[in-house]
């Protein structure tokens, strides 16, 4: 039995260890934000944060699984995946034996996980808000939100938005034929002005007065488009919208993200070759134009058949808020199940996965730091039960920039459906509901030692063990 | 002893001798704040201070005595955040010059009806969502603004949301500060060039002028203690600031506190963001709500922030008494006992400006006691706490030796609902109650 | 025969239905039949990987065989030689199920035909002639494996008529050759819905409650009497126990009024249906009364209990005891092919997953009285057999084949995925 598990682990670490398994000091870090750190020597790690989940099964989303393995963070960044590593000592930890480790979650659109936040989410991102921790129940740790993208960093306001003006959105619709071709020629004019752009800047080394050429009558979005400065979104479920779209992806070679998609699968290879990624909903429905001799109407198989043709799937429910009205299984709480129908109509289980992390992080621009377990990656980690995709799995934990965010048994909301053995009972009292006990003399606060030490209990509780 | 005689109210203030001249109070228990309980505490009164308070003190021939032994006297209440008496209207205005004093009325009947409530001492702020201005410290009595002020530019009202237009307010005003240290800088530049160029003297003191003429409240703290300033200086006198910018100098230099208003946690960290690396003093007003989830941000560590808690500043952290649930359940949280708890000063602010909210004020705080809060944190944060947060702590808010005599007699324990005022005295002079000597 | 539930238990739900599988008993009350198949007759052997039969044993074979002989079950059991002239089915990768059962569908026929809002009371209207046989809702029903529904009149009226118990086939579906029953039974809608539709008396509940039992007494009389009204013929039947009555009703107020009315009361054969809100803080009481539940399409609680956790209300009703617990999707609420998701999220939210299994198979055919032919695979019953490609409640598992009354009604392989 142990002869057979070693064989397993080894035969694993092999197949990972074409992943690296150490960051380099300084390398990535330093890029964002870690700049004083890199600029110190490598060994320095006196101030450094280390985290470490130990002895869970972890799915990297990329496909490797290492069973009873170790994931070591540094400063909120995965430091180490693997076996047998060297934890400091003064690392906090989590067991996580019986358990499986999965990249949160990133939804590519969400609302209300960050509460009443809008407009700039650094001034707005409420980090204490209760949906925020029903996002991390749910895993999500990295969210779509308009064109930014923010993570469920909770308890804190900084450093949450990751990415901005990710998208520009463009409609295209039959409805609108004058609309389409008032695009197409947006998309014209910005190619031909890219076009004499980079001629001048060429020549305009030699021929130094040469004119800038001008900028008159240029759509800034899509010259931006083009420039591959954002990504240009549409929204559409028609066939014939679809193709539009797509041709005029092909024409001017940029990669649109598509949400809607329905009636992809019919014209599926055609979507592939222009590089369209999409944004879809399993469940949802479409009725075919009966009109139309083509294919038509909605599919349960619309991501597989999508998938196959080579268009990247990022999957969303049908409701994009918290929905705790009783009808349980279509909003963002249940993000992980949408992806279930998704393999229903024969998507690969490793494809569902990535639907929910890897390519949604892509399409926001985000993938360098979430959306998979990869050793320089955020720490960005949901502890499961069980399969993520399983109907009855939960999250026990959520992590963020390698810090516990989302303990289930802390949280009332689903600590009393199948506690964790070795977690104690639901913490049914409060700092501050305590039953009322008279407070030192002074009554001032300066000398409640007492308290603090309550305190502080209930703070190792709050510890991962 | 005097043969008793009863006095009406007002016949007590017409009578001269007693008005200003001595007077011994001997009461069951003296909740001092201060200095502790004193049982059997006797006080004098004379000038409208406390000349001395002590356990059964001997009282010399000739001066009359109160004698009540069932009463409890405590010091008068502060409501350190009100707007009783005031009625203009604010907006989402950026208006740090404004003072609330140019609003007070003091012939306003509010003010006299709180005094019946044991309100001896007020901080009213100006109007208004936005940064609506300067708060002042006041009495509730007297028939001019001066007899009234104690204390004008106690704070500055600062409403702060998780908005980028609260966040931007901040921000656009310390900037208004730069603009004006800049200003600073050049002009001593000059100064220090034109007085090595041997530049004409003539200069100074016409920038002194009008330096002087921008600051024209005799009464400001943040202008006067600009001047004592200016005493140390070189002989240069830097150019005042205007109107939009003053204000938050003054906090730059710990010449003014700000007093941001904060609704839910998310607030006090998007506070500390706005203000980024400025050192400023501030206190904080508490907006409760029945899932108030505020006490995430009491104390850093409970919830491991990255910032300090409001507890860890030790501020001053004015709320209503109000229980309030643990969000989204009906499980009671005392959060003013939590905030003691962490570290910060509790203020009580009654539960509105309404009238019926003042006079029930001592019971909705006796709920807090009775769900758990300590019986000193809340006198104090009646008292001594708002008096100190108002910067009169020196003068009111605890019964001491040299403090002003501001007392509210009650019959019993304060915060038992079965307790009423029998009497208030206001500088030495009783200003409600019948009080037979 | 031992019970295998026990054993599960402790085990996660897919561990649970491969533990079940491992049972290797046969036979149920009827004696199967294992004589050839002769010239004419219809019939057809399925060879699964795994067969639920959600029968009183909770028996599962794995692998298992099922005989399909003229429209009923001839044989379930573990797998063995198939008797002569049988076609056979090797579907060794598919698991074998029950056609799952629908107590409260509004997708027989089309929106507009939900309610007459004329009446409070319409004890007269019946649903069959709104019913549209095969249409796309029962289409997608049917490819999600629901085999049998109770659709029925919406809930805008006090009661708004009778429903009527019907197979979800496809294939040239006719009103005779999809009927099980009609009227299959009545609905009452009692709290929640018909004090804010209904006329000029009936504004409050009071005046609700006051017509229901002003009818329900006429009608007890007249069946007292021994004569027959023609206005309330099929009301009359409802208090003759001879129709069961599903009754619309949810919150602590408006559930255990229902019960008192219809289950106490009048002793008739009352199914409550929704118990949504805060209706599962009187579940012991419920339960001890043993009113049957039949519970959705809201299967979580949050607000009404204010105490800040997730409610899965099943979980609390089968916490108290309840016991053929059913679920619905109150179609299209939740479309009538995600009864199976009704059952997952109720197991995520701390049910048993099997017997959420059982709560959209078993246990609505039994609380409605057609227990004996439908809702599970036993010998005898009708041949309404699902094939998935697993765990019956998981999304990922896909309906392949559903046959109703033995004949094949959807078959991806032929048809194309539908769901």
């Amino acid at each position: 039995m142990i002869r057979l598990q070693s064989l397993t682990r080894l035969a694993l670490a092999a197949a990972f260890a074409a992943l690296p398994l150490r960051a380099q000091e300084g390398g990535q870090e330093g890029s964002t934000g870690g700049g004083e750190e890199a600029a110190q020597a490598p060994t320095d790690d006196s101030d450094a944060r280390w985290f470490a989940i130990q002895g869970g099964d972890i799915y990297t989303g990329t496909g490797a699984v290492l069973r009873g393995a170790t994931l070591l963070a540094k400063n909120g960044r995965i430091h180490a995946i693997g076996y047998d590593l060297d934890v400091p000592p003064e690392a906090k930890t989590l067991d996580a034996r019986g358990y499986r480790l999965y990249p949160g979650l990133v939804a590519i659109s969400s609302q209300g996980l960050l509460g009443n936040a809008s407009g700039d989410f650094r001034d707005t991102i409420d980090p204490f808000h209760f949906r925020m921790v029903l996002g991390l129940a749910t895993g999500i740790t990295t969210t779509g939100v308009g064109s930014s993208v923010v993570k469920l960093k909770r308890f804190s306001v900084k450093d949450a938005v990751i990415n901005e003006r990710v998208f520009s959105t463009f409609a295209w619709s039959n409805n609108n034929p004058r609309g389409k071709s008032e695009l197409r020629d947006k998309f014209a004019a910005a190619a031909r002005y890219q076009r004499e752009y980079r001629e001048w800047q060429r020549k305009v080394k030699e021929q130094k007065d040469l004119p800038e050429p001008s900028k008159r009558g240029i759509d800034n979005n899509v010259l931006a488009v083009l420039n591959g400065d954002t990504t240009a979104k549409f929204s559409t479920n028609d066939r014939d919208e679809l193709l539009g779209v797509a041709r005029l992806a092909q024409e001017y070679g940029f990669r649109p993200v598509v949400e809607g998609c329905q009636e992809g699968w019919t014209i599926a290879d055609e979507l592939g070759r222009a590089g369209v990624r999409a944004v879809v909903t399993p469940r949802a429905r479409r009725t075919k134009d009966e009109r139309q001799v083509f294919d038509g109407g909605s599919s349960i198989e619309n991501a597989a058949i999508l998938h196959r043709a080579g268009v990247p799937v990022a999957i969303t429910p049908a409701t994009e808020g918290v929905d705790l009205g009783g009808l349980v299984g279509r909003d963002i709480m249940h993000l992980p199940l949408e992806p279930g129908f998704a393999v229903r109509g024969g998507l690969p289980e490793r494809a569902a996965l990535e639907s929910i992390t890897l390519q949604p992080a892509r399409y926001l621009g985000v993938s360098h730091r979430v959306g998979s377990l990869e050793v320089g990656k955020d720490c960005d980690v949901i502890v499961t039960d069980g399969d993520v995709l399983h109907y009855k799995t939960f999250v026990q934990w959520a992590v963020v920039d390698g810090k516990v965010v989302y303990d289930k048994e802390k949280e009332l909301f689903f600590a009393h459906i199948r506690p964790r053995p070795e977690a104690e009972a639901p913490r049914k009292i409060d700092a501050g509901e305590t039953p009322p006990k008279p407070e030192a003399e002074d009554g001032e606060g300066e000398g409640e030692k007492k308290d603090d030490a309550g305190g502080d209990e209930r703070r190792g509780d709050d510890e991962p063990k | 002893m005097l043969r008793p005689q009863t006095f009406l109210l007002g016949a007590l203030l017409a009578t001269p001798a007693l008005a200003g001249g001595p007077l011994a109070i001997r009461v069951g228990r003296a909740e001092t704040v201060g200095k502790g309980v004193i049982e059997n505490a006797v006080i004098l009164v004379e000038d409208g201070k406390i000349v001395t308070i002590g356990e059964d003190l001997p009282v010399e021939r000739g001066i009359p005595i109160l004698d009540r032994p069932d009463w409890v006297v405590m010091p008068g209440l502060v409501s350190c955040y009100t707007r009783i008496g005031l009625d203009s209207e604010g907006g989402e205005d950026v208006s740090p010059d404004v003072k609330v004093t140019t609003e007070i009325y003091p012939g306003s009947r509010d003010l006299r009806k709180v005094v019946e409530y044991g309100v001896t001492t007020l901080g009213v702020y100006p109007a208004g969502n936005g940064i609506p201005g300067l708060a002042a410290a006041i009495r509730p009595r007297g028939d001019t603004l001066a007899e009234l002020l104690l204390r004008d530019e106690t704070y500055l009202k600062i409403v702060m949301r998780s908005d980028a237009p609260s966040k931007k307010r901040v921000r656009d005003a310390f900037k208004k500060a730069d603009e004006h240290d800049e200003k600073v800088k050049k002009a001593r530049e000059k100064w220090e060039k034109d007085k090595k160029g041997g530049a004409k003297k003539d200069e100074k003191p016409e920038e002194k002028k009008m330096a002087q003429g921008e600051g024209d409240e005799p009464s400001a703290a943040a202008t006067q203690d600009a001047k004592a300033d200016d005493k140390k200086s070189d002989g240069f006198v830097p150019p005042a600031p205007d109107a939009k910018s003053r204000a938050f100098v003054a906090l730059r230099q710990g010449r003014l506190k700000a007093l941001p208003t904060f609704a839910s946690a998310s607030d006090w960290l998007h506070w500390l963001d706005a203000l980024g690396k400025e050192k400023i003093g501030f206190d904080v007003r508490l907006v409760l709500n029945q899932d108030s989830d505020l006490f995430y941000v009491f104390d850093k560590k409970t919830y491991d922030l990255e910032e300090d808690g409001i507890g860890d500043r030790k501020v001053h952290a004015i709320v209503e008494p109000l229980l309030t649930f643990t969000p989204n359940t009906r499980r009671v949280r005392n959060l003013p006992q939590e905030l003691a708890k962490a570290g910060a000063k509790v203020c009580f602010t009654p539960r509105s400006d309404d009238l019926a909210n003042y006079k029930a004020w001592l019971a909705h705080v006796g709920e807090l006691v009775g769900a758990g809060l300590a019986r000193d944190t809340a006198l104090r944060a009646l008292t001594l706490n708002p008096a100190e947060m108002l910067g009169v702590g020196d003068r009111v808010g605890s019964l001491e030796k040299g403090k002003d005599a501001n007392m509210v007699f009650v019959d019993g324990d304060p915060f038992q609902p079965a307790t009423r005022i029998q009497a208030v005295m206001l500088d030495g002079r009783f200003v409600f109650g019948e009080v037979d000597l | 025969m031992s019970f295998r539930r026990t054993i599960s238990a402790v085990a996660t739900s897919t561990l649970l239905w491969c533990l079940a599988a491992l049972a290797s008993c046969s036979s149920s009350g009827r004696a199967p039949d294992l004589a050839p198949l002769r010239p004419g007759e219809e019939g057809l052997a399925i060879r699964c990987g795994r067969v639920l039969t959600v029968d009183d044993h909770d028996r599962a074979y794995g692998p298992g065989l099922i005989l399909l002989k003229q429209g009923r079950i001839a044989y379930v059991g573990p797998d063995r030689d198939v008797p002569e002239g049988y076609p056979v089915e090797e579907r060794r990768d598919l698991w074998a199920a029950p056609g799952m059962v629908e107590l409260h569908a509004h997708v027989h026929g089309t929106m507009g035909d939900i309610n007459d809002m004329v009446f409070p009371v319409n004890a007269d209207l019946r649903a069959s002639p709104t019913y549209v046989p095969g249409n796309r809702a029962l289409r997608l029903a049917c490819a999600g494996g629901v085999t049998t529904l109770f659709g029925i009149p919406g809930s805008g009226t006090s009661i708004g008529g009778f429903g009527i118990t019907f197979k979800s086939k496809v294939r040239g579906a006719t009103y005779d050759g999809s009927v099980v029953q009609d009227p299959g039974g009545m609905k009452v809608a009692q709290s929640y819905n018909p004090e804010r539709r209904a006329g000029d008396l009936g504004a409050t509940r009071a005046g609700l409650s006051w017509i229901l039992e002003q009818w329900s007494e006429e009608a007890r009389v007249a069946n007292r009497e021994g004569r027959v009204e023609p206005l309330l013929e099929n009301l009359q039947k409802v208090h003759a126990r001879e129709l069961p009555v599903l009754i619309h009703s949810a919150g602590s107020d408006g559930y255990p009024a229902a019960a008192r009315m219809w289950h106490a009361k009048y002793g008739t054969r009352a199914i409550l249906s929704h118990g949504c809100f805060d209706a599962h803080l009187t579940a012991p009481w419920l339960v001890a009364q043993g009113v049957p539940l039949n519970v959705g399409p809201r299967e979580i609680d949050f607000f009404s209990t204010r105490d800040g956790a997730i409610t899965g209300t099943a979980a609390r009703y089968l916490e108290a005891g309840a016991k053929d617990l059913s679920l619905n999707t109150d179609s299209p609420v939740v479309p009538q092919e995600e009864l199976f998701l009704q059952g997952a999220v109720a197991a995520r939210y701390g049910a048993d997953a099997y017997t959420m299994l059982r709560a959209v198979t078993i246990a609505p055919a039994r609380v409605f009285g057609i227990g004996d032919r439908v809702g599970s695979l036993e010998v005898g019953k009708d041949a309404d057999v699902v094939l998935f490609t697993g765990e019956p409640l998981d999304p990922r598992s896909r309906v392949e084949v559903v046959f109703i009354d033995g004949r094949v009604e959807y078959d991806r392989r032929q048809d194309g995925q539908w769901f």
